[in-house]
C-alpha cells in the first residue's frame, strides 16, 4: 500500500509556495504588488469557487477569440455556435464512459470492459427504443427514446454486472475480466441481432445494424436564445463571440444531454457528501480498514461496478440513439470511445468536474477537426499561446522568488521553448499532418501524465484483488 | 481460509473438463468446424463448390457483402453451385484462418473487400491447386496465377452520380464524405467531383474524409458521419454524396433531420447497393440516388468462369466497368427521372471513351 500525500497536491489553485512567504524583504516593489494581487485572486478563488471557474471559462473563450482572430489560414469554427452545439453532445458518451470508470476505479476495479459495455448499451438502446417490433405485449411506453435509454442503461448494467462477478466474487484479474467482456459483447451483440434487426429487413434492419429510430426531444431556453441572438449580430469582438458560444450551448438541447451534464454534480455529491460515497471511496483506498470499519467491501465494489456499466450502457444508449440522428445501432460504432474515456478519467485526475471536462475537451477537439480542416491547425497556435502564458505565470513566480530558485527558472525555459517551437511549427505549416486531430485525446493525456504526474493520483487499491480475510 | 482456495481448484478443474467436453463436442461435428463467431451455411448442388469469406458486418449490411452473397445465390441457382459462407469476428483477426478454412473443401475461395489483400495471397500461394478471387483488391507484381482481383471502375459510377449532383442542386454546393482516406476511396471522390463539374462549372465541392488510414474506423462511424454532414448543410451544400459504408446511415439520419429542422430539402447519395431499398420508409425521401457496384455480377462472373475454364488469375485484374455493367446508378425513387436523359447520355458517352474520368483527385 502506497502512502499518498495530503490533499493539498489535488487543489487546481496553487498554494503560496513557501519562497513567496518568507522572502518579501529582498524583492522590488513591483514584484511585490504582483504578488499581493496573486495572493488576493488566490484567496478570492479559494473562498468563492464559482468565480474561479467563471475566471477561466471568460479566459478560455478570450483564448479562442486571438486564436481566431490571428489564425491563417482563417476559420470561424472555433467559436461557431454550431460547433458548440454539436461538441457538447459529441462528449456526452465519452463523458458518461468516464464516469462510468470513476465509480469502478473509486471503488477499487479497474474497468477496461468500458466499451464492451457501451457496445451493448448501443444495442440495448436501439433495441429498446423499438421494442413494438420484436415483443408487442409490452405496453406502449416501451417504445421510444427514453424507453431505448432505460433498456441501455440494464444492458450496460448487465455487462457491469458481471464483470463485477468476475473480480469481485471469482477474484479473476481486472484487465483480463474486462477484455473479455470486450469481445463478448461484440459476440453477444451479433448473435442478438440475428435474432431480431436482421428478421426485420424491411424496417431497415440488418445483422450489424438496427431500423431507425426517433430521437429525444429537445428544448430551447426560449428568452435566452433570442438575447443572445441579438448580441451575436452585433459582431463586437469576444462579446459576440461568447453569446455565440453560449447560444450554442444552450439551443436545441436534447433532454438527455441535459440529464448527462446534470449528472455530474450529482456524482461530486454522490460520492463526496454521502456516507455511500464515502464508503464506496474507501473500499477503492483501503478495502480492508472498510472492513474494519464494518463496511460490506464486496457489496460496494458490486454497487460501484454495476454503476459504472450502467454508465457506460447511457453511454452507448446515447451514442446510437440521439448522436447518430436517430439512425441507430451500427455494430462496431463505438470506435474506441469508451477508452478515450479512461483517458478522460486520468486526465481527470478521478474527479468528476476533471473527467467531465476532459470529455468535453476530447469531444470539441473531434467536432472541430471534423467541421472544419484549418480549425484544428489554428489550435496550434491556442496551444503556442497558452503555453506562453504558462511561461509568463512561471516567470512571475520566479521574480517573486528574487530570482533564485531554479525550479521556475527552468519552467520558464521550458514552457518558452514548447510555445516557441509550436508556434514555429504553426507559422511554417497551413495544415496539420493527417491522423494528428485523431491523436489529440492520447497526446493530451501522456501531456498530463508528463507534467501533472506528482497532482495524479489514483485511489490507492485500484485493481487489487481484495478477499476477505486476507491482507493484501 | 484453505477452503477457499481448494473450492477454487475445484472450480478450476470444473472448467477444465467443460472445455474439453465443449472442444470434443465440436469435433463431432462433421461439418466445417467453425468457431461460434462465425457462421457458415452450406447448401449442395452438382456445381462449382464456392468458399465465401465476407468482410468484417458480414451477411445482412445490405449493402456490400449483401451484393456478394446475391451473386453466389445466382451461382447457386443457376450453375448450381455449393455455396459455404463465412463472416470473420469484429475485429477481422481470423480472416487468413477463415480463408485456410474454406480453401480445404472447396474449389473457389473468394474474399469480399481488399481488407483480404495480404491474407488471401499468402493462402493462394499456398495452396495452388484451388482457385481465388478477391473482391477490391488490386493486383501487384507477385500476384499468383491462381488469384483473380475483381476490380470496379467506381469513378465512372461516381462520374453519373456527380451529374446528378450538379443537376439537382440548387446552392451550387455540394459535399463528398469518405470514409478513409485511401485511395479506393479517393476513385469514388474523383469521379465524383469530375461528375458535377461536367455539367455545372460554377458549383463547389467540399470533399472530407472521416478518417486517415490505418485508422478504419470511418467506415463504420455514423456519429462523426452526422458531424461532418451536419457541418456541410449548415454551410450551404444541399446534396452529399457518401462512400463510408456503415457511415453513411449518419448522413440519411441527418439529412431527414437537417431537412426537418430548417424547413428545406436536402439530400444525400447512397453508395454500393441501392440504399434506398435498405433504409427504413422515414428516410427514403432524402435518398436522390445511389452509385451502385455490382459486386454481385462480379462474383457471379467469377464462378462461372471457374465452371466454364475460363478463370483468369494473376497480375491482371478483371475490372468491372460502365460498359460491363459493373457500376452504375439506381433511379429508385423517382427522384432523378427527370434528367435520366442527361445521365444516360454520359453513360454512353464514357463507354465510347468521349468522356475520360479521372481515378485520382486532381490536387
Amino acid at each position: 500500500m502506497t502512502t499518498t500525500e495530503p490533499e493539498k497536491t489535488n487543489n487546481p489553485i496553487d498554494a503560496p509556495t513557501n519562497g513567496s512567504e518568507h522572502s518579501g524583504q529582498a524583492r522590488l516593489p513591483s514584484v511585490s504588488i504582483l504578488d499581493a494581487t496573486r495572493a488576493s485572486f488566490s484567496n478570492l478563488f479559494k473562498k468563492h469557487r464559482w468565480l474561479l471557474w467563471i475566471f477561466l471559462s471568460i479566459a478560455g473563450v478570450f483564448l479562442l477569440t486571438i486564436t481566431e482572430f490571428f489564425a491563417v489560414p482563417e476559420t470561424m469554427d472555433l467559436t461557431s455556435s454550431g460547433t458548440w452545439r454539436v461538441a457538447l453532445a459529441y462528449s456526452v458518451p465519452i463523458m458518461m464512459a468516464g464516469l462510468g470508470g470513476l465509480f469502478a476505479e473509486r471503488a477499487g476495479v479497474v474497468n477496461i470492459g468500458l466499451e464492451g459495455m457501451m457496445i451493448l448499451g448501443t444495442w440495448f438502446g436501439a433495441w429498446g427504443s423499438n421494442t413494438d417490433l420484436f415483443i408487442t405485449q409490452l405496453p406502449d411506453w416501451f417504445n421510444g427514446p427514453w424507453s431505448g435509454l432505460f433498456f441501455g442503461v440494464i444492458g450496460g448494467g448487465l455487462g457491469g454486472l458481471l464483470h463485477a462477478l468476475a473480480t469481485v466474487t471469482f477474484g479473476i484479474d481486472h484487465i483480463v475480466s474486462g477484455v473479455a467482456i470486450n469481445l463478448m459483447a461484440f459476440g453477444t451483440t451479433r448473435y442478438l441481432s440475428s435474432k431480431t434487426f436482421a428478421t426485420k429487413p424491411l424496417e431497415g434492419g440488418g445483422l450489424t445494424k438496427s431500423p431507425s429510430l426517433d430521437k429525444f426531444q429537445e428544448l430551447d431556453i426560449p428568452l435566452l436564445s433570442g438575447i443572445l441572438e441579438s448580441i451575436e449580430k452585433l459582431k463586437w469582438f469576444f462579446i459576440s463571440d461568447f453569446a455565440r458560444i453560449l447560444h450554442g450551448l444552450t439551443t436545441k438541447l436534447s433532454w438527455a444531454t441535459v440529464l448527462a451534464y446534470a449528472f455530474v454534480p450529482f456524482v461530486v455529491w454522490l460520492l463526496w457528501r454521502t456516507s455511500f460515497g464515502l464508503r464506496l471511496r474507501s473500499c477503492g483506498e483501503h478495502p480492508v480498514a472498510a472492513d474494519s470499519l464494518g463496511v460490506n467491501v464486496y457489496k460496494y465494489k458490486y454497487y460501484a461496478v454495476t454503476i459504472s456499466g450502467m454508465c457506460a450502457g447511457f453511454a452507448g444508449a446515447f451514442l446510437a440513439i440521439h448522436l447518430t440522428a436517430g439512425a441507430g445501432y451500427s455494430e462496431g460504432q463505438t470506435n474506441g470511445r469508451g477508452f478515450i474515456g479512461l483517458a478522460t478519467l486520468i486526465f481527470g485526475n478521478w474527479k468528476p468536474v476533471g473527467t467531465a471536462l476532459g470529455a468535453v475537451l476530447f469531444g470539441f477537439a473531434d467536432v472541430v477537426q471534423l467541421r472544419d480542416v484549418n480549425a484544428i491547425h489554428a489550435l496550434l497556435l491556442l496551444v503556442s499561446i497558452l503555453l506562453f502564458a504558462f511561461t509568463l505565470i512561471a516567470l512571475i513566480r520566479y521574480a517573486s522568488t528574487g530570482f533564485s530558485n531554479r525550479k521556475y527558472l527552468i519552467q520558464v525555459i521550458g514552457t518558452l521553448i514548447g510555445a516557441a517551437t509550436i508556434f514555429v511549427w504553426y507559422m511554417t505549416t497551413k495544415t496539420v499532418p493527417t491522423g494528428f486531430p485523431q491523436a489529440i485525446p492520447h497526446m493530451s493525456v501522456l501531456a498530463v501524465l508528463i507534467f501533472g504526474a506528482t497532482r495524479l493520483r489514483a485511489p490507492a487499491a485500484v485493481g487489487m484483488q481484495y478477499r476477505r480475510g486476507h491482507e493484501n | 481460509m484453505k477452503s477457499i482456495f481448494k473450492k477454487k481448484n475445484l472450480l478450476l478443474l470444473g472448467a477444465t473438463f467443460a472445455s474439453i467436453a465443449l472442444v470434443a463436442a465440436a469435433c463431432n461435428h462433421n461439418d466445417s468446424s467453425v468457431s461460434s463467431e462465425t457462421t457458415a451455411r452450406t447448401a449442395s448442388g452438382p456445381g462449382p463448390k464456392v468458399g465465401l469469406v465476407f468482410d468484417i458486418g458480414g451477411r445482412g449490411d445490405q449493402s456490400f457483402n449483401d451484393s456478394a452473397a446475391a451473386g453466389v445465390e445466382r451461382a447457386k441457382s443457376e450453375l448450381s453451385a455449393t455455396v459455404s459462407e463465412v463472416s470473420p469476428n469484429a475485429a477481422g483477426d481470423n480472416r487468413e484462418e477463415l480463408l485456410r478454412l474454406q480453401a480445404e473443401n472447396q474449389d473457389i475461395i473468394i474474399g469480399v473487400g481488399f481488407l483480404f489483400g495480404p491474407d488471401i495471397e499468402k493462402v493462394a500461394i499456398d495452396t495452388p491447386e484451388k482457385k481465388f478471387a478477391i473482391v477490391d483488391g488490386g493486383p501487384n507484381d507477385t500476384s499468383p496465377s491462381n488469384l483473380a482481383h475483381l476490380l470496379f471502375a467506381e469513378h465512372e459510377g461516381s462520374y453519373l452520380v456527380g451529374v446528378a449532383a450538379g443537376l439537382k442542386t440548387k446552392t451550387n454546393k455540394v459535399g463528398f464524405i469518405g470514409g478513409v482516406n485511401i485511395s479506393l476511396i479517393q476513385k469514388f471522390e474523383a469521379g465524383f467531383v469530375a461528375g458535377v463539374k461536367s455539367v455545372n462549372a460554377n458549383a463547389e465541392v467540399e470533399v472530407r474524409y472521416i478518417t486517415e488510414p490505418p485508422d478504419f474506423d470511418g467506415f463504420n462511424d455514423p456519429a462523426r458521419a452526422k458531424v461532418i454532414s451536419h457541418a456541410m448543410y449548415e454551410s450551404g451544400i444541399d446534396i452529399i454524396y457518401h462512400a463510408a459504408g456503415g457511415s453513411g446511415a449518419g448522413l440519411f439520419a441527418d439529412a431527414k433531420e437537417f431537412s426537418e429542422e430548417m424547413e428545406t430539402k436536402v439530400w444525400a447519395i447512397g453508395v454500393d447497393s441501392d440504399q434506398y431499398n435498405t433504409v427504413s420508409d422515414d428516410l427514403k425521401p432524402y435518398i436522390l440516388t445511389s452509385m451502385l457496384k455490382r459486386v454481385d455480377s462480379a462474383v457471379f462472373g467469377i464462378i462461372q468462369d471457374v465452371d466454364n475454364n475460363n478463370f483468369i488469375g494473376g497480375t491482371t485484374p478483371l475490372v468491372y466497368s460502365l460498359a460491363t455493367d459493373g457500376v452504375g446508378y439506381s433511379t429508385s425513387g423517382g427522384f432523378v427521372d427527370d434528367i435520366v436523359d442527361q445521365l444516360e447520355k454520359a453513360k454512353q458517352d464514357i463507354i465510347n471513351g468521349t468522356i475520360q474520368v479521372p481515378s485520382s483527385p486532381t490536387p
